[in-house]
Formats: C-alpha cells, structure tokens, sequence
C-alpha cells in the first residue's frame, strides 16, 4: 500500500463542502477519496474488514467514473445503511473499477454522524495526472 | 472576472459575453452584491446564460449562493422547443420548500411551555442523517404517495382536503409516472416519509412580532403575539436519488456527444425539453415533487398532535391551520410574457420561490386578492418573513423570489468561527430553544453564517417582486 502518500484537503464552498485528493497511483487516488466519503459523514471511521461487498463501477471517463464511484459508496451508506470501513481495489482502467469493499452496519448509537453528503457532483469535477501521481478533486452536495 | 452594471439600487446586470445567449440580471443591493462577488455565483449565473432555449435573463435572487452548476437562488426559464431541461437546475432535493402553520395562541400564554415542546417535537419527529421514520411503504403505496401527493396523507388521516387547497399544485404536480423511477430511488424513498432530514432542514415554533401590511396579514390570519410553526424539508432521499439517476442518464448523453452545445460545466447536464429524456425526468421530477408535499403534510400532522398532547388542549383550541406550503427547488411549464408574447417555458428554480401576483388564475380563491403567500426562512437566531407575490412579479422575475437569507460562511468556515462558543447557549440567551440531531449542525447553520435575512427580503420588495406582510422570530427549533 502507497496510500499513506496520499492526501485529502477539505475545500471550502458556500454551501457545500468539496475534496481534494493527491495520491501516487490511480488506484490510491480511488482508495483515499472512498475513504473521504465516509470521513465527511462520520466522526471516526470504523475500522475492521467485515461483510465484503464486491463493487464494479463503469463509467465515461476518469472523472465521470469518481462520482459514481464515491456514489456508490454513498449509496451503500445511505440505501443500505452500510458504512464502508476499508477497501481493496482490485482492478482500475480509465472507465472502469473493480473493488472490494468491507463494512459494518451503520448504528447511530455508535457512529457519531457529523454531516450529511445528499450527493457526490459533477460540479468542478477534476481528475488528473500530475507529474507525481494523481489528483482529484470533488464538491458533493450537503 | 464577471463584469457587473449596476442598473438601479436593486439590480444589477451582467451583458452578454462569449457564450452567453442572454444578460444575467441579479437583484441585490450594494452590500449583497459585494458578497455575491466573494464566491462563484455570478459565473454559475454566466453559465446558465449559455444553455439552449434560455428566454429574457438568466436570473439571480438576492439570496443567491454558489452551488453546483446552478446558483442557488437562480431562476431560468427556457423555451419549449428550443430549449432544455436540467436536473442540476431544480437540484438534488427536489420540491424542498417550507410550510407555515398559524395557531390561535399567543406567545405569552405558552411561553414557559417552549422547551417541553421542544423536546416533545425533537422526540417525535424523525430528524437527522438518513432518518427513517414509522411509515414503511410498500411499493405500490410508494408509487400511489409519487403520484397523489399530499392528498395520499390526506387520505391516510394525516390532515384535511382545506390543506391540498393551500398547498402550491394542491400537493400534487400532474405527470409523475413512478414507472420511469429506478430501484435505488424506490429502495431510498421506502422509509423516509415522514422524515424532516438534516442540514439546513428545521421545524421552528415562532411568534409574529412585526405586522407590515395589516389587511393581507389579516387575510393570511396572522396577528401580532401569534404563534405560528414554520417548517423547511423536502423529497428526502427519494428526491436525491432521482436528480442521481438523471444528471448521470443526462452526462451519458453529453459524452456521447448528443448535445449540439458544449456544457460549462458538466453539473449542467441537461436534455432538450422535446426529448424522451427529459420527458422522463420531468415525470420523475414530479413524483418527488409529490413525496415531498405528502413529507410535509404528514410532518404538519404530527406537529399538530404533539402541540395538543403537551399543551393539553384541545384542536380548536389550539386551531391550527396551514397558512401555505411552498417549493423552492423545481422546475414548471408556466405561462409567461417574454418580449411582449405569451409563450409557455420551463422555468426553473434552483433555491427561488414562486410569487404569484394577486389576480393569478392558479390562485387558491382565498389568496386570489392577495397574491400567492411567499414563506422566506431567515437563520434560526433571528426572523422569518411572510411576503405576497406583487403585481408585476411575473414580468421582473418570471413570479420569482428569494427562499432564504442564502449562506455567506461555508460550513468549514462556521465550525471553525464557532470555536469555543455554546451556539445553543447564545441562542438560548436570545430566548430561543435549540434541539439538533447532528453534533456539528448548530455551528454549520449558526446566525453567522448567513446573510441578513431583513436585506434580503428589503431588495426583493424594493425590486418589487414581492411585499412584506409580516415578521416572525423564533421561541423554539428543531434541527436535523
């Protein structure tokens, strides 16, 4: 794993509430803004490896493949009422990913919820390559 | 840099340029208009200059904000045949609006009673981050609420058919057809009627402290000392789940290069009005509309109950009627002058709220002299106002208004001001009792991070869209 190379800053919108991420790989890239999702929603991310859930994710291009992407971690939150703890991506190509994802059962009692994320947008949608890796960048809808 | 000209003390245009098929026209004052400036909003209203079909300006309310693609507080409105329909333009809670209650109680006589309410409303009301409620629909229910709308709740007992007469469409948005709907909005939709939501979401116990127009506020049945109950939710994620479905269905197409036009910006994503698509999302888009005026009526209902059940009164005591329900995130096919010709156009309203004038045909009778009740939510430590769409609305605004104070601090910037301070003692040494689900809700929504609610409504009367009736501070909220 390289993603401890990664990083996400919070960006600031009058309304709502955007990320931007930086990782050496695409698949990082991937990895940690999954992981953002779930850290703008929740206090602490859970930890563990339960209850995979396997996900394959197509779409028109990088940046169209992001939000789906992070749209179906979100939709896994709240459709189903699943927090993803952690994940593997097993496969990246510009318009498809293949991931394994792990998660708990969301219990209000336990996980402290700080905002809600209604929706991932296409607004200023930013995926890229940078000379040393990969950059991201995503508002979603609060 | 947007260029600006001012043309009077309450608007301001932005010329045509580059792309765009028509000027943008903001209506604000020159302190808003400094803050407007501060963000993006006046090139997202630049933006949405350029879709195809756009007819007079592309508008902006004085609440106006960045959002996404759309401005919030924008309204656009485009032509039938040329023009288009945009999922971002409506926004990812569909038919989120407010709802205001009289009652026939003074605050002086309830208001040690406030934080009983308060806790009795926070208790019963399901709030928060994916809140579900007690109604589980079954699919075929599901379907009955996206296409009756209020008048499903009305049904089930929750209120009584005076509330459809005083609800915008009556509560119902012809042409939903839950047929075009995907599973996930179906899955999403089945637990969260009945659900206020978080965010910027509430459920306000007020009291009427200012009258401004004495007849129409007495035709409103609003008095000074009155308790009223405000209330701001929508579609829930029903709603966000179809604007999802679409605006990815739409950018499919955009990619594809089906669209005779480059996009702005792909938040944009939109179809021409004459196509399948759009006809699809548009009977989508209704049976969310619908979702959430039956959300609302059955919220109203519950809060009614838990007003008799702490106060310990009885309903005709208590009287509480609804006074209008509003939306302010939709898109409509309306009749409208443009350039001296009735022409029907889609008009869309991204945070903006219809303000019919007195005399309009969709008019309820009671409101017919008045003009349309215009509900406009301030923060939770300060006011909320009651307007009466003007004469003359629809040829300034497309019988728009404002829906809010609009943001002026990001939620990151409001938690960080809010450091080390009690929001919710502050706000209690205001004589306002606060109840939120979220831990980080009461700084992300605290007073300061909104614009004056009292400039906002001041432009939108000088602009003459809409008039001020009357004012309500709060005693008592719910938050999500």
């Amino acid at each position: 794993m390289t993603a401890k190379k990664a990083r996400v800053t919070f960006l600031n919108h009058t309304a709502d509430m955007g990320i931007r991420v930086t990782a050496p790989t695409l698949a990082d890239l991937f990895e940690r803004a999954g992981e953002a999702v779930i850290d703008t929603m929740l206090k602490q991310r859970p930890a563990g490896r339960t209850s995979p859930v396997r996900l394959s994710v197509a779409g028109e291009d990088l940046p169209d493949l992001m939000v789906r992407w992070l749209g179906e971690i979100l939709f896994l939150f709240e459709g189903e009422g699943k927090v993803v703890t952690d994940m593997d991506i097993d496969s990246i190509w510009e318009n498809r990913i293949d991931a394994t994802v792990y998660t708990v059962p969301f219990d209000p009692e336990v996980h402290e919820m700080m905002t809600e994320i209604k929706a991932v947008t296409y607004h200023q949608i930013e995926v890229a390559r940078r000379k040393d890796g990969w950059q991201a960048t995503v508002i979603f809808d609060l | 840099m947007i260029s600006l000209e001012q043309i009077d003390d309450c608007r301001w245009r932005i010329p045509k340029s580059g792309a765009m098929r028509v000027p943008g026209l903001i209506f604000a004052n020159s302190d808003l208009i400094r803050a407007i400036q501060q963000d993006q909003s006046l090139t997202q209203v630049a933006n949405v200059a350029t879709l195809p079909g756009i007819v007079g300006y592309s508008l902006a309310m004085p609440d106006i904000h960045w959002g996404y693609g759309f401005p919030i507080g924008g309204v656009a409105a485009f032509d039938l045949e040329e023009g288009i329909v945009s999922p971002g333009g409506v926004g990812y809670d569909i038919n989120c609006g407010c709802r205001l209650m009289t009652t026939r109680l003074r605050a002086d006589d309830i208001r040690p009673l406030i934080r009983d309410l308060v806790q009795a409303l926070y208790h019963h009301i399901p709030t928060g981050v994916g809140s579900r409620g007690p109604i589980h629909l079954s699919p075929s229910d599901e379907s009955r609420v996206a296409v009756m709308g209020a008048e499903w709740a009305v049904q089930k007992g929750f209120g009584t058919p005076q509330d459809l007469e005083r609800t915008e469409d009556h509560g119902a948005m012809a042409g939903a057809d839950p047929s075009v709907l995907s599973g996930r909005a179906m899955q999403r939709g089945r637990d969260q009627l009945g659900t206020l939501g978080s965010g910027n979401h509430f459920l306000e116990i007020q009291t009427v402290d200012q009258i401004y127009d004495p007849v129409k506020a007495r035709q409103f049945h609003l008095f000074e000392g009155q308790v009223t109950v405000f209330m701001h939710t929508g579609s829930r994620g029903f709603g966000h789940q179809i604007c999802d479905d679409f605006l990815k269905e739409m950018g499919q197409s955009a990619h594809k290069g089906l669209l005779p036009f480059e996009l702005p910006d792909r938040q944009l994503a939109c179809a021409p009005l004459t196509s399948e698509l759009a006809r699809r999302y548009l009977a989508a888009m209704a049976c969310a509309a619908n979702y959430a005026w039956a959300n609302r009526q059955i919220l109203m209902h519950w809060t009614m109950e838990m007003f008799l059940k702490t106060l310990s009164i009885r309903p005709e005591e208590l009287g509480m009627n609804l006074l209008y329900d509003v939306c302010h995130n939709i898109a409509k096919k309306e009749l409208h002058q443009v350039a001296g010709r009735a022409i029907r156009v889609c008009v869309h309203r991204k945070g903006a709220t219809r303000a019919l004038p007195p005399g309009h045909p969709l008019l309820p009778e009671i409101y017919r002299s008045t003009g349309q009740p215009v509900l406009i939510p301030g923060d939770m430590g300060t006011f909320s106002f009651v307007l009466a769409g003007a004469p003359g609305s629809m040829e300034r605004s497309f019988g728009s208004s404002c829906h809010g104070a609009g943001r002026v601090l990001s939620r990151t910037q409001a938690v960080k001001q809010a450091k080390g301070r009690a929001i919710n003692r502050e706000l209690e040494d205001k004589g306002i009792i606060v109840q939120s689900r979220g831990k980080q809700t009461l700084k992300e929504e605290m007073p300061d991070a909104y614009k004056d609610i009292s400039q906002v409504v001041d432009v939108v009367e000088a602009a003459k869209l809409a008039t001020k009736v009357a004012r309500m501070r709060p005693l008592g909220v719910i938050k999500g």
